[in-house]
Order: structure tokens, then C-alpha cells, then sequence
């Protein structure tokens, strides 16, 4: 059994088929062409403006059979500096893989592609989109129809979005909506995306963030809702886009099918799918909380936060991280009840969830699943995570105090769940333990700290070191004669010390 | 009668062997609640403002005004027997003083859960019939349900003035329809017959039936007429009523009895029924109606009825009522027959405990159920919850089996899931008050002891909708309680106004406590869905999520039917998943089960919770199982003891016994989204044929295996000729042969099937039995009096699955009709799944 499945493994390695949708007009780019599209001499000014001396290019699976041609086009242009490839990201390819980056010691990063323009917190930036066709005059013609078909006299905003592949043209498009019949006595707004905004946290924490993402609610909650436009194909950017902004109408103009279409009836229904899950959420006792990024700024003020609330509502969680998610993986820690994704916004939604084992959820949607019962969900959705951290914290705090005195006399009262029509009693975990150590650790954290004693002691960590312990696909115990242990060498890939020099 | 205070009361409740608890069950508008009127307002404990109000047990508002009993309500009557009579009581007694709860249930089908938690705190029944419509369906049904709780029924022979004022019946026609009846509830009877409850078929001659009008509040028993004559004749009461029923009759030339309506000389004689009972209310009858008053006074003086001054000047029937309710009261005649034919709590526990207890038969909780002990050990059953004038409280209503339940005791609350020695499911807490339950009143009390129905505040929050309250820690559950009725409709709801969202979700709570059998809960889609019994319970059930519970306005989706998937062959060749790892493999067979097995199932009778072996026998005794695959059932689902089974039928399999746990999870899974539709599946076996384990543990967890099984179950269906079953209401319409016409094209329209069409003899009214799919019943009442001018009306109960012809996976046919239309509503994708989906190669 053993050598069959080595043998499958080999051949499974070489047949394994990626899906890449390769975007084959690019291989026949003319050199031109390949100038203009990836913006090769911006990219040159901006390092040489920078004076990046090693700069990473990172290409997500369907560019990078064009990355060679770009690395030649731009080491031509910028001499000494030095260049690095970067693929197969860790996690999103949408997202800046920063780790990856340091791995080359590289200043800064050139990100090719989708982007999902999640703020980064350590090195500067440039996206290049590259520039998709568009026909302008027949996507202003198709928008400014659909938008006459529907009454929005009450809205006069009109927000412009769209996809960033196509933000090259989202200027003119507004230009010509501006002119369009139909649309007189609307304000168009148009947010440009900035494709060179060297966005680290320190800089936006200083000022308001230089570039509006695509995701970003367009108006605060207490403005009028307004129509959205948004230029692109059917994508997440889009889903994510009609979670966040369910009061605004939303219409949408795709350049691949040519066609335009109101999308916010969909909007309810995505986001009554996410109410389903997270009642599942809510009648979880263990979490994992996923770790899907190591990019995106604030991702560990979340992760540490999340831990405390999960310890607040004494439920049992593990911090886990896998990469990039599939079934498989997860499926290996039958334990957990619900899985929090920490992960970029267009990351976080996890589509077919209905694959998963277990749900996933983002970790507003674990704010809400643990506020206090029927309470917490308003249609309102937040993804990005600076927003789930301070609406997380306001609305904590203001939770408390009345929470305090009507839970007091049962604590253990059971609630309804409305996934199974029944009354469903939740397990309290960390009582014990949190008496033992000082307030606010983690549970987690308590079990590495007390090592042997404290596992022993305890009849769940005994059937996991028992049961869950990985030995290997082949277990040759007692067989193979124990090896000697020897100085290996030491460092990371990029340059390996030898032994006997210290590194 | 007698205003008894709470204490004596309370007095009372300590005798266990002259308690009677019993239900009032009948066919909707067969004067159930009119009854109990005549009862109450006689002998009722409590003094209340309005005695005699009429529907005194209906509490809410709609029920008067539709007419019909929603919800079950208890209510304590007092009786006293004379000395003589107890003799006849055929159990233990204490002193001549006995305590009736009454519970008095809906009769319409919609709400049969109401009637079957009534049932499991009762131990007797009152089964009203009308005279004049006889055994209907839902008296038949609540009859079936009280003989499995083996509640001893006695008859109550409703409306009999109707035969007289209305139909003009002669003494002889009377007799027959009610001997018909009678025929009729013991046909009944007889079905479903108990082992352990004995012979319970009903008898006038032995007192077991009563005949009467609840309306004009009067009713008799044979023995009253009895009593009567014995008096007279100087005979013994017991061979008199013996004489009144059945073929005896007396010849008044000789004096003698005889067997054959004629006399020596071929001269007719009169049944002794007719002539003794009858005949003196007949003659009350004509001389009223025909305003005989000359007449009058000989008949009631030889009646014994006294009339004070002002009912003399009554008319017509007010008068008939004040007379027949001083000639033959209501109350006495009834209590009567309940206190000398009804099982005491004593009595009836020493028989029900083996069908009302989990445990085994001799631990201590079984043994105080068995004794009605007040001093063993803790054990109630709660039925349902009754809503408080406190918005959101309820009052958890049941039973106490042994033991005494006080104010502030602590208990151990253990829902449905509990399982004795695990935590799950279990409270401890203690009660705030024990209540008595009087109709729309409650009167606190310091205690109950076992035998009673009481009233507990303070436990609602731990329980849903029924469970077991103990103070044994090795207590097991009380059984739950089956219902006759499914929630086969459907549908969604949704707040009109967004923000109510919370106020929704609560209100779904408060619904599904509130009642047993209503379902709230939410789809894959994020939709709240409200399943009911009927559109009847449905239309109450929104109006009280929208009023009451919830109290916003919501907006409700169209009817959704249920349906259920199934195979309706054995898989083609055996189906193969493997596990994402690849490491495992599984080899598995699908093939229908057999319908009867799967209605067993369904209905309890055969259970996970079963002994295997015992099970075992019982499937290769009855339905022809090999012994030693009967005994390797792993797992029933959905939900751990649904109507599909897998089967471990593999051999020598190392690791298997590790995987178990998984396959039931992943059998779970797979039945209840089935591979079409995602509907639950019903009737199917999965054949575990053989399974590839890999070595390691840790790639063999449930992760890897639980999916892999789950693929294996759906490809094993999408090999087997998948089918769908849709549910039928079994529909009984009454209406006359004018309007017969009307019946048939509204049925034959929606796909409906007559079985059964019988006349009520003596009258022109048709009972019409038929099959209805569920998917076409929606708005077929209205339709049906519609076109019959207002004459017929449907009783709708759900029956059975039917297996629709034609399988989803063939193009064009209605079933892939059906399947693409659940599919589009859940958002799935529009195709079924081809089968590589699931279907490894090796």
C-alpha cells in the first residue's frame, strides 16, 4: 500500500494540472505592445526614483509566462539594480507576498496582475494591472441605458468603480457618462485608483489613504445611498463590492460579454448566505482561525484580537495556518467546528464553501456570530480588516455593559439554533484553565507554556498525541538503526552558511 | 357545586388512586369543547366569573372566533360518587372523592401534536363521535394514537338530538346508527389493539359509552337507566344493563325477556333500548316540541324532573334543555363513566412505564413511575410549553410519574439529546413554582405529587419544547413523543423591514416552543423557513409569528412542498470514492429499502436505540433480512433514526471498526442533502461493500474518510436510478350528492385519488376518501367550496410518500421538472451532478 501510494504521489507531481487560464494574447504582445501594457517605463522611473536597489516582481500563475520578457525589458532599462521573479505565492496571488520578498532582501515590489490593493505594512509598492481592452463609447452607451431603465431620482451620486484591470480607462468612461443623455442632475464621482501609491502603513497611518480601494464603502453610513457603476467582468472584486454596499443599486458593465446589467438583487442573496453560515458559526464550539496572509497590514492586532473574544466567549480555538485553503487540508482537523479566515478581502470569501467540511468564516462575521443572540446582524458587512478591528472594539464595548446583567443568573441557558430548529447548549472551554494562569492568555498559548504537565493531565491532549501524531506515510519503527545527529548547515535559501561559519 | 379551596384540592392530588387523568379527543366539530362546557360549568373546582360562558377552554381569541379548539387545555373537576357505585370501580379507591383533569384537544388535523402531547400526560380518553357523522378520520387517527400510548378509551355518542330534532329518526333507525358507530370505534379499536392495554373495545351494556348532547348539556349511560329500572323492577342493576343494549327484548304481555323481535304469536316486540331508554326522551321530545304543555308535568313527574317556577315558562328548546339537563345531567352521567372505567395514575403507570420509559425496567425511576410513588425519585415528562402573559416566558406543562416536584426544588432538565452519563442536553436548576393549570387560569401551589398535571415556571429556557425532569442522576429519558402529523408545509419568511431581523429570530423561537410540531428553522440559502402540519396551522402559526411572537409585520414566500429523494434499484455496479488524500478507498452499494420497513422506521418501531439483535430478529423475521447483515446496521439517518440505513457488509476489513464514527457522520450528511436535489433521502440502504484503509491513523481521520463515504452514498444513488417521493395528504371530504360533482372534477383537477366513497345511511351526505399530493393541496379548500356553493369540506392529513414515476435523471420528465425547480431555489447549480462527480476510478 505504502510503495503504490509513494508511486501515485510521483505520477500525481507530474500530471498535476494548474488551472491557469493563460491570457495567450499576451505571448503575442508585439514588443510595443509589451512596453505599454505593463507599463515598463513607469516601473523603470519608479525604481530608479526610489533607488530600490533589489526590487521583486511578483507574477501571479497566468502572467508568468510573460515574466521573462518584462525582467529583460526592465533590466535593460535599469542597469546595476538587481531583479527577482517571484511565483506561486503562499497564499492569494492577489495579494503582495512581502515574505517572499524579504526572502531576496529585496527594498521594494512590483506586483503584477489582479490585485486586490490590500494595504501592505513593510515594503513599498507598485501594482501593474496590465491595461484589458475596452470600447469605451459602447460601455458609456450600455451603462447610461441600464441606468435610465431603473428610478433613481432620489440617489443624484453616482459613484464610478471598476475593475482594476480596466482602471486605465475609468477616467474617460466618467468623462463621457458626465455627457451622456439620461444622467443629467447626477454628481459623478469618479475614484481614481492610484497605481503608484507606495502604500505602507506608516505612510497611510499618517494621512487618509492615498488610494481608495476598490472595496472600500464609497459613502459612510450616514450619507444618502448612492448608485455604483462598475466597469469589469463578473469577479469577486464584484461580489465583494455588492456585499459591502447592499443599500446602494448597482449596475455593472462587463468588456468581456459586452453587456450591462443591474446586479443588486444578487447582493441579498450573497449576503443571506453569509446569515446562514454564520448561525452555523454561532453554534460552533471549536475554532481554527486560519491564517491567510502574512501581507496585509494589520492582520496580527486582528488575529490577537480575535483571540480574546473567542476566549471571552470561553469557546476552545487553534491558530492555524495552511497556505492556500483547499478541502484536503482542512478536512485533516476534524475537531474544529468553524474556521475563521484572516485573509485578504477578495481571499476571505471563500466560494465553494459547500466543498468545506466545516464553515469558514471572516472574522466579522465571528463578531457577529457571537453577539448576543438575533443581535448583530443589520445587512451591514465589513471586510476590510482596520474596519472589523475598530467596529469590533466600539461595538464590544457598548455590548457589555447592558450584556453584564440580564446574562448573569444563566449562563449556561441554551440558545435556539436555527440551523437545527432546536435548543443547542454551547461547551464552555477555558474555565480551568484560565483560573490557573493570569487573565487573558490565550488557552493556547497556556498548553505550550506548561509543556509536559499540563498535557498529560489532560484526557483531549492525550487522544491527540495518541491519535493525531503525523509518523509518516511509512512507519518503520524498530527497523532502521538511529542515525547520528550532525551539524547541518545553516541560514535561509538564499545563501546557506557553512558549517563552520558562523552565520 | 362545591367551591373547593386550593388546599383541599391539594388534598386531593395526594390519592393518587382517585385521580383520573384523561383527554377529550374527537373529530373536528364533533362538540368537544361544548362538552366539556356542560362539565365544567358543573363541577368545576374554582369558582369562575363567568361559569357558564360557552367554550370556556378555548383561551385565545381566534379560537372562538373560528370555532375551533387550537390549542390543548387542562382544566381540574371535582366529583364525589355515591357509596354504591364505587363498588363498581374495578381498581383501588380511597374514599368516594376523585379529582379530574380534563384536557380538552383540537379535533381539527392540522393540529394532531396538540393532541398527542395531551395524550402522554392522560391516561384515559373521552372519544367524542357524532351521532350523526360518524367515526371520521381524525377520530380515527387520535384513536390509533391513544391506544400506542395505551390510553383506555371510553365513547362519548355526541349530538344524538340532532337525530331527533333534525333527522326525525325513528327508535329503531336511532338505535342502528348508533350501533353502527359504536361497530365502527371498536373496528378501530381492534386495529390497533395493544397487547398490554387488553381488551378496550367499548360496550354500552358495560357502562363504556355514553349517549348525549353536549349543546343541551345532557348524556346518559346505560347505567343511569339502569339504576332507574332496578329501582322500579327490583332487579339487579348489572343484569338490567346487560338487557338494555343488544338484541333484548321484553315482552310486556308476559313479562318475560327474550332474544328475537317477535313473541310466540309472530307479533313484533320492541327492543328493550327503545323501549326503556328511548321512548322516555322521545316523549319528552314530542311533548316540548309539539308544546304538549298538557302532557308535560305526568312525563316529568314520572321523571322525577322538578322544575322551579321560572323554567316553566320556557319555550321550545329552552325548555327541552333545562328539562333533558334535570333528567339526564351531562356531568354526573360522564364522570361517572370516567371514575368507574378509567385507569387511576396507579393504575395505568403499573402498564405504561414500558412504553414511557428509556431505561431499564428495574432501576429506581422505572420503579417509581411503575408505583406512582410520590416518595421515589423525581421523574416528569413535560409535553409542551403554554405561553405566559409574561411576553417570552412559558410554563412547562406535563406530568409528574413519581415522585413530588416543590417550588425551589433543583433538578436535572434533560432535553430530547440527553443521554444518561453524558452532559449533553442536561440541566440542573431549580424550579421557581409549581402551578396548577385551570383552562385560562393558573393557581399556585407549594408541591405535586405523583399522578397529577402541573404547571412549572422557571425551567422554560432549558427546553424547547418537551423533555424529562428528574432528580435520579441515573434517570434516563421519558420516550419522546411520535406524531400522527409532518411539517410537509413549507415556507419562507422574512422580516419587511431589515433591521427586525433579531426580532424575527426571537419571534421563530418563541413559535417553535409554543407549539410541538412546528419547525423554524434556516436554509443553506439563508432563508427562515416555517414547516407546518397544514395550511390551517401554517395560516394560525404566521399570524401568531407576526402578531405575538415576533410582533412585525414579515413577508412570506409561496408554499414549499418537500420532497424526498430515493433509489428505486439496486446500484448498476458498485460505486467507489476515494478520499482527497487518495489514500482510502471505499466501495459501496445503494438499493431501496423496503416501504414497510421504512415507514417502520419512520414511525418508531423500529429504532437505532433498539437492541441490535433483538432488531436484528425482528427484520429477518418480518422483512426478510439475512440475520447477519441485520445485525450489522451501522447507522440510521438523517439525524441519527431517519429511514435510511447503512449496512457494513464487507469482509475482514482491518481498521474498520475505526472508520465507524465517520461513515454514520458521513451517512448523516448524505441524507439529509440528497445527491438530486438536496432534499433528505428516504428508504435507502447503503451497502458498505468493502473499504481500503491506509495504515497510518492520521490518514484515516474523519476529515479524509467522512467526505470520501459522503461521495460514495451519493454515487452509489446516482447508480441505483434515483427517484423522488412527494407527500400525500389523505383528504376526507363530507358533503352531500348534489355536490358530489363539484368533489370530482376539484379532485381529478390536482391529481387526486378516490379510494373510498360511502354513504351515511339515513342521510343524503357522502364521506368521500382520497389521496392528494401535498404540491397540489394549496388552495384546494377554497376551491373545493367554491365549487360546491359552501357544501363540502376538507380534512387534510398527511398520509404517505408516493413514489413519483420517472427518475430525475432522465431529460424532459416532470421529476427533472421538480428537481430543477428545488434546485434553482436553493441557488444550486441546474444540473445534477454527473456522476464522475462522485465516482472514483480505481
Amino acid at each position: 500500500m505504502a510503495d503504490s501510494t509513494f508511486s501515485t504521489q510521483a505520477e500525481n507531481a507530474i500530471q498535476l494540472s494548474l488551472n491557469v487560464l493563460q491570457d495567450t494574447a499576451l505571448a503575442h504582445l508585439s514588443f510595443a505592445d509589451l512596453l505599454d501594457h505593463f507599463e515598463i517605463d513607469s516601473t523603470v522611473n519608479w525604481i530608479l526614483e526610489g533607488d530600490f536597489q533589489r526590487t521583486a516582481l511578483q507574477f501571479p500563475d497566468e502572467l508568468l509566462h510573460v515574466s521573462v520578457r518584462i525582467f529583460r525589458a526592465l533590466k535593460a532599462k535599469i542597469g546595476e539594480k538587481e531583479l527577482y521573479v517571484l511565483a506561486d505565492t503562499s497564499y492569494g496571488s492577489c495579494c503582495v507576498d512581502e515574505v517572499a520578498a524579504q526572502h531576496v532582501d529585496a527594498n521594494a515590489v512590483v506586483h503584477y496582475g489582479h490585485a486586490c490593493m490590500s494595504q501592505t505594512s513593510r515594503l513599498p509598492v507598485k501594482y501593474v494591472f496590465g491595461k484589458k481592452p475596452i470600447v469605451i463609447p459602447h460601455c458609456v452607451h450600455q451603462l447610461a441605458s441600464v441606468f435610465a431603465s431603473g428610478n433613481h431620482d432620489d440617489r443624484p451620486t453616482i459613484v464610478l468603480k471598476s475593475d482594476v484591470s480596466y482602471a486605465h480607462a475609468s477616467a474617460q468612461v466618467a468623462e463621457q457618462l458626465r455627457q451622456a443623455s439620461g444622467l443629467e442632475g447626477h454628481t459623478i464621482i469618479h475614484e481614481a485608483i492610484c497605481t503608484n501609491p507606495s502604500r505602507t502603513l506608516l505612510e497611510t497611518s499618517v494621512g487618509p489613504s492615498s488610494a481608495p480601494s476598490s472595496e472600500e464603502a464609497p459613502t459612510s453610513d450616514a450619507a444618502p445611498p448612492v448608485v455604483i457603476l462598475y466597469v469589469g467582468p463578473e469577479s469577486v472584486t464584484l461580489t465583494n463590492l455588492l456585499m459591502i454596499n447592499s443599500t446602494c443599486t448597482i449596475y455593472s458593465y462587463s468588456p468581456i460579454s459586452r453587456t450591462a446589467r443591474l446586479e443588486s438583487p444578487q447582493a441579498n442573496r450573497i449576503l443571506m448566505k453569509r446569515y446562514a453560515t454564520v448561525q452555523k458559526a454561532r453554534d460552533s464550539d471549536v475554532f481554527g482561525i486560519l491564517v491567510g496572509t502574512l501581507g496585509v497590514a494589520s492582520y496580527l492586532p486582528l488575529i490577537s484580537h480575535l483571540r480574546s473574544i473567542l476566549t471571552n466567549a470561553k469557546k476552545k480555538f487553534y491558530t492555524v495556518s495552511v497556505g492556500k485553503l483547499n478541502p484536503a487540508k482542512l478536512a485533516n482537523f476534524m475537531e474544529i467546528d468553524c474556521w475563521i479566515l484572516v485573509a485578504c478581502p477578495e481571499g476571505s470569501l471563500v466560494d465553494n464553501s459547500k466543498d468545506f467540511f466545516k464553515p469558514i468564516v471572516t472574522p466579522y462575521e465571528l463578531h457577529l456570530a457571537l453577539a448576543k443572540e438575533g443581535q448583530g446582524w443589520t445587512g451591514k458587512y465589513i471586510l476590510d480588516f482596520e474596519k472589523v478591528l475598530s467596529a469590533i472594539t466600539s461595538e464590544g464595548v457598548s455590548e457589555d455593559q447592558p450584556g453584564d446583567g440580564s446574562d448573569h443568573e444563566d449562563e449556561d441557558r441554551p440558545h435556539f439554533s436555527l440551523v437545527t430548529g432546536k435548543y443547542r447548549q454551547a461547551k464552555k472551554y477555558g474555565d480551568e484553565e484560565l483560573a490557573a494562569s493570569e487573565n487573558g492568555t490565550p488557552g493556547a498559548v497556556v498548553l505550550r507554556n506548561k509543556d509536559g504537565s499540563l498535557i498529560s493531565n489532560s484526557a483531549a491532549a492525550m487522544y491527540l498525541q495518541n491519535e493525531r501524531t503525523y509518523k509518516g506515510l511509512e512507519t518503520r519503527t524498530g527497523q532502521d538503526e538511529p542515525g547520528v545527529l550532525e551539524q547541518g548547515r545553516s541560514g535561509i535559501a538564499w545563501t546557506y552558511g557553512e558549517a563552520d561559519e558562523p552565520c | 357545586m362545591v367551591n373547593f379551596t386550593i388546599d383541599q384540592l391539594r388534598g386531593l392530588m395526594d390519592k393518587s388512586t382517585n385521580i383520573r387523568n384523561m383527554s377529550v379527543i374527537a373529530h373536528v366539530d364533533h362538540g368537544k369543547s361544548t362538552l366539556i362546557d356542560s362539565l365544567i360549568s358543573k363541577a368545576q373546582i374554582i369558582a369562575i366569573a363567568k361559569a357558564g360562558e360557552t367554550r370556556w377552554m378555548d383561551t385565545r381569541p381566534d379560537e372562538k372566533e373560528r370555532g375551533i379548539t387550537i390549542k390543548s387545555t387542562a382544566v381540574s373537576v371535582f366529583f364525589g360518587i355515591d357509596k354504591d357505585s364505587i363498588a363498581e370501580v374495578k381498581q383501588k379507591t380511597d374514599g368516594t372523592n376523585f379529582l379530574i383533569n380534563l384536557i380538552d384537544s383540537p379535533g381539527h388535523v392540522d393540529f394532531s401534536s396538540e393532541v398527542t402531547a395531551a395524550l402522554r400526560v392522560t391516561d384515559g380518553a373521552l372519544v367524542v363521535v357524532d351521532c350523526i357523522e360518524g367515526v371520521c378520520v381524525q377520530t380515527d387517527t387520535v384513536l390509533r394514537q391513544a391506544l400506542s400510548e395505551k390510553i383506555k378509551p371510553v365513547v362519548v355518542i355526541n349530538k344524538v338530538d340532532r337525530a331527533l330534532l333534525e333527522l326525525k329518526m325513528s327508535k329503531e333507525d336511532l338505535y342502528q346508527t348508533l350501533l353502527r358507530t359504536i361497530e365502527s370505534v371498536n373496528v378501530t379499536i381492534s386495529t390497533y389493539n395493544d397487547a398490554v392495554l387488553g381488551d378496550v373495545q367499548v360496550a354500552p351494556e358495560q357502562g363504556t359509552v355514553a349517549f348525549g348532547a353536549g349543546l343541551h348539556g345532557w348524556a346518559f349511560t346505560l347505567r343511569q337507566f339502569a339504576t332507574r329500572y332496578a329501582q322500579k323492577f327490583g332487579v339487579d342493576r348489572a343484569k338490567m344493563m346487560t338487557k338494555l343494549w343488544g338484541d333484548n327484548y321484553f315482552n310486556p304481555a308476559t313479562k318475560k325477556w327474550a332474544t328475537t323481535p317477535t313473541d310466540a304469536d309472530s307479533k313484533p316486540l320492541e327492543r328493550a333500548f327503545n323501549v326503556f331508554v328511548l321512548d322516555p326522551i322521545y316523549r319528552v321530545f314530542s311533548a316540548i316540541m309539539k308544546d304538549d304543555k298538557a302532557s308535560l308535568p305526568s312525563i316529568l313527574s314520572k321523571l322525577d324532573v322538578v322544575l322551579a317556577r321560572d323554567e316553566m315558562d320556557l319555550q321550545g328548546k329552552d325548555l327541552l334543555k333545562v328539562v333533558m339537563r334535570k333528567f339526564l345531567p351531562a356531568a354526573d352521567a360522564l364522570l361517572e363513566m370516567i371514575v368507574i372505567h378509567l385507569p387511576s395514575p396507579s393504575t395505568a403507570q403499573q402498564y405504561r412505564v414500558e412504553t414511557l420509559y428509556e431505561g431499564p425496567m428495574d432501576d429506581e425511576s422505572a420503579v417509581g413511575i411503575r408505583n406512582c410513588d410520590p416518595n421515589g425519585p423525581l421523574v416528569v415528562y413535560i409535553s409542551k410549553m403554554v405561553p405566559t402573559s409574561d411576553r417570552g416566558r412559558f410554563f412547562a406543562f406535563g406530568r409528574v410519574f413519581s415522585g413530588t416536584v416543590r417550588a425551589g426544588q433543583k433538578v436535572r432538565i434533560q432535553g430530547p439529546d440527553y443521554v444518561p452519563g453524558k452532559k449533553t442536553d442536561l440541566f440542573v436548576k431549580s424550579v421557581q413554582r409549581t402551578v396548577l393549570m385551570m383552562g385560562r387560569s393558573v393557581e399556585a401551589i407549594e408541591d405535586c405529587p405523583a399522578g397529577n398535571i402541573v404547571g412549572l415556571v422557571g425551567i422554560d429556557q432549558f427546553l424547547l419544547k418537551s423533555g424529562t425532569l428528574t432528580t435520579s442522576e441515573t434517570a434516563h429519558n421519558m420516550k419522546v413523543m411520535r406524531f400522527s402529523v409532518s411539517p410537509v408545509v413549507q415556507v419562507s419568511v422574512e422580516a419587511k423591514n431589515g433591521a427586525d431581523l433579531p426580532k424575527l429570530v426571537e419571534g421563530l423561537k418563541r413559535l417553535s416552543k409554543s407549539d410541538p410540531c412546528v419547525q423554524a428553522s434556516i436554509s443553506e440559502t439563508g432563508e427562515h423557513i416555517v414547516a407546518c402540519a397544514g395550511e390551517l396551522h401554517l395560516e394560525i402559526c404566521l399570524k401568531d409569528l407576526e402578531e405575538d411572537h415576533a410582533g412585525i409585520p414579515l413577508k412570506v414566500s409561496a408554499p414549499i412542498v418537500p420532497y424526498r429523494e430515493t433509489v428505486m434499484a439496486e446500484s448498476s455496479i458498485v460505486a467507489l470514492a476515494k478520499s482527497q488524500n487518495k489514500h482510502n478507498r471505499i466501495w459501496m452499494k445503494a438499493q431501496p429499502l423496503d416501504e414497510q420497513l421504512t415507514s417502520a422506521i419512520e414511525e418508531g418501531r423500529i429504532s437505532p436505540r433498539d437492541d441490535f439483535k433483538a432488531r436484528a430478529r425482528v427484520l429477518s423475521d418480518e422483512y426478510g433480512w439475512d440475520v447477519t447483515e441485520a445485525r450489522k446496521i451501522w447507522a440510521f439517518g438523517p439525524d441519527m433514526a431517519g429511514p435510511n440505513v447503512m449496512v457494513d457488509v464487507t469482509k475482514g476489513v482491518q481498521y474498520l471498526h475505526e472508520i465507524k464514527d465517520s461513515c454514520m457522520a458521513a451517512l448523516q450528511w448524505a441524507t439529509k442533502e440528497g445527491v438530486c436535489a438536496e432534499e433528505n433521502v428516504r428508504g435507502v440502504r447503503y451497502n458498505l461493500i468493502d473499504v481500503g484503509l491506509f495504515s497510518d491513523a492520521i490518514h484515516r481521520g474523519g476529515g479524509q474518510v467522512i467526505p470520501a463515504v459522503r461521495r460514495a452514498c451519493h454515487a452509489s444513488c446516482l447508480l441505483a436510478t434515483p427517484g423522488l417521493q412527494e407527500p400525500v395528504f389523505l383528504v376526507e371530504i363530507q358533503c352531500p350528492d348534489s355536490a358530489m360533482g363539484g368533489v370530482y372534477s376539484c379532485l381529478n383537477k390536482r391529481r387526486g385519488q378516490v379510494f373510498s366513497e360511502e354513504q351515511r345511511p339515513g342521510t343524503p351526505m357522502f364521506t368521500i376518501k382520497a389521496y392528494l399530493p401535498v404540491a397540489e393541496s394549496l388552495g384546494f379548500k377554497g376551491e373545493l367550496r367554491a365549487h360546491t356553493a359552501d357544501q363540502a369540506f376538507p380534512q387534510m392529513v398527511f398520509d404517505h410518500w408516493e413514489p413519483m414515476n420517472g427518475s430525475p435523471l432522465e431529460k424532459g420528465s416532470k421529476v427533472e421538472e421538480i428537481v430543477t425547480k428545488i434546485r434553482t431555489r436553493k441557488g444550486l447549480k441546474l444540473e445534477i451532478p454527473p456522476l464522475e462527480t462522485y465516482y472514483d476510478k480505481l
